[in-house]
């Protein structure tokens, strides 16, 4: 019982470091379009989102936990940078979860299906096995938020100036 | 006297490069030998027993390898005495399989020999073949505990099982001792009267438990999901609120954007000024901090209400009040080991 309790480990760092590593972020994407630009507004929403999610990710300890592993991937993809990351473990686990969601399909269609919208919503869900998406969704649910509280302080703070 | 023997001929084995014949020959001559040892030795039984049990007490390599020349002769009993003894013996062991054909009948009468003399001896032996026979019943008794309501047929197999293992089978040997192996890092299932038994039952209840200890974890973390009953439902609120969530994020970065112009020279600013104070003056007190940066409240982010914005939520997610020097500590070791990606 002790042993199971320890798997589940969902520690979250401060909201101080997703507020450090959000500001960064942020400042990084100042410095990759000057001041003046005329980007557009959905350009700039997208990637102020981008830029919260990927601090999110980093500030929820990087590639320790699949879900940031997989957000970081995506950002990687999206920047066209060469992706960091081993990609022959997760192929290994896209192969057994496939099997293994096929014989959960005939066990209990209802969770299962719940469980796959889940893994849509959580990123990197696809390739993880029910237990492990559970794990992944809990942290992920804490960082994201984490990440809401540190976006509304920022923009209370903004506002009000 | 046997001691002395056995070494002899474990002294004159280690030359490997002798001809298989002579190998035979001469494995032969000492069983031959051996028997009569023991026969004679049946007499001054204590003897023996204390030289085998300084035998199977002894680590000694030299001591371990005259032992095993003893197992040869005796090797009806298996080869499995030697699986301990590591790859100085394999060659001997090598021998043995080789020379196995030739021995078989020396190797029943000594068997004959060793039931029909004491016992003691047997249990000398046995000595031997203790830690095997301990893992074994280590893993029996796992099971035991893994399934209590097991039948007595199973059981029955079980040592029918065992029984054919003590017999010189090396591959079902090396099979049950990788089943052994997966069996060790094993979750301990209890199966309650009318579940069933068998391997997949019981991995789908490990695994279903497992799944439902996750997801009362959950539960405690989702807001508003103790209410629900049942697993589908509460996947279904979990799944909102993750949506939920994401979509603040997405309304909070398109304010952001709104404020966009202003954000970038505050925020140019706040990280200047954040960063000179995180890194320069790692043990500031609270007040210096919220002079450099009093438009960014983050420690009254406890206080901050989010219901306004998720009615649902409710205060669980609340940041650890730690005082404000660890959590600057914090920071600073997990910012230091964060920013080199």
């Amino acid at each position: 019982m002790a042993s199971a309790d320890k798997l589940i480990n969902t520690d979250v760092p401060e909201k101080d470091v997703f507020a450090l590593h959000f500001l960064q972020s942020l400042s990084n994407l100042k410095t990759q379009n000057p001041l003046n630009s005329p980007a557009k507004s959905i350009d700039r929403v997208r990637k102020i989102k981008k830029a919260a999610y990927v601090s999110m990710a980093r500030a929820a300890g990087g590639t320790s936990r699949l879900w940031s592993r997989a957000l970081l991937r995506r950002a990687a993809k999206d920047d066209n940078k060469s992706v960091r990351f081993s990609r022959r473990k997760r192929k290994v686990t896209w192969k057994i979860s496939s099997k293994r969601r096929k014989s959960n399909n005939q066990r209990a269609p209802v969770v299962e299906e719940a469980a796959e919208r889940l893994r849509n919503l959580v990123p990197g869900g696809g390739g993880m096995e029910t237990s492990k998406l559970m794990e992944e969704t809990a942290h992920y649910i804490k960082c994201l938020s984490m990440q809401v509280k540190v976006m509304q302080c920022l923009v209370d703070g903004l506002s009000q100036k | 006297m046997l001691e002395g023997l056995v070494s002899q001929e474990s002294l004159s084995l280690n030359s490997m490069d002798m001809s298989v014949l002579e190998r035979l020959k001469w494995v032969q001559q000492q069983q031959q030998q051996l028997q009569q040892v023991v026969s004679q030795s049946i007499n001054n039984s204590p003897e023996l027993l204390q030289i085998l049990q300084f035998h199977g007490s002894n680590n000694d390599e030299f001591l371990q390898s005259s032992f095993s020349q003893f197992q040869m002769l005796g090797s009806g009993f298996g080869p499995n005495y030697n699986m301990g003894f590591g790859p100085p013996l394999e060659a001997l062991d090598e021998c043995i399989s080789r020379t196995s054909s030739c021995h078989m009948e020396p190797v029943d009468t000594m068997e004959v020999l060793l039931k029909t003399g004491e016992e003691n001896r047997a249990i000398a032996l046995k000595n031997k073949r203790k830690p095997e026979v301990k893992k074994r019943e280590e893993e029996k008794t796992e099971k035991k505990i893994k399934v209590e309501a097991e039948t007595e047929s199973s059981m029955k197999g079980k040592s029918n099982m065992r029984n054919t293992e003590a017999s010189s089978d090396t591959s079902k040997e090396t099979s049950k001792g990788a089943s052994e192996i997966q069996k060790l890092d094993y979750i301990h299932v209890r199966a309650r009267r009318g579940q069933a038994t068998d391997r997949h039952s019981l991995a789908e209840r490990a695994r279903r438990e497992k799944i439902s200890k996750k997801m009362k974890y959950l539960q405690d973390i989702v807001p508003g999901c103790n209410k629900v009953t049942g697993k589908a439902g509460m996947l279904d609120e979990i799944i909102n609120y993750v949506q939920c969530l994401q979509r603040q994020v997405e309304f909070l970065s398109m304010k952001l954007a709104v404020l966009n112009p202003e954000l970038e020279l505050a925020v140019e600013d706040i990280s200047v000024k954040q960063f000179q104070a995180y890194f320069t003056n790692v043990t500031a007190s609270k007040q210096s901090i919220m002079v450099d940066v009093p438009l960014f409240p983050l420690d009254q982010q406890g206080s901050l209400d989010l219901s306004a914005i998720n009615p649902n939520q409710p205060t669980s997610i609340e940041a650890p009040s730690a005082s404000w020097e660890t959590q600057s500590q914090s920071l600073y070791n997990t910012s230091s080991l964060g920013f080199h990606y």
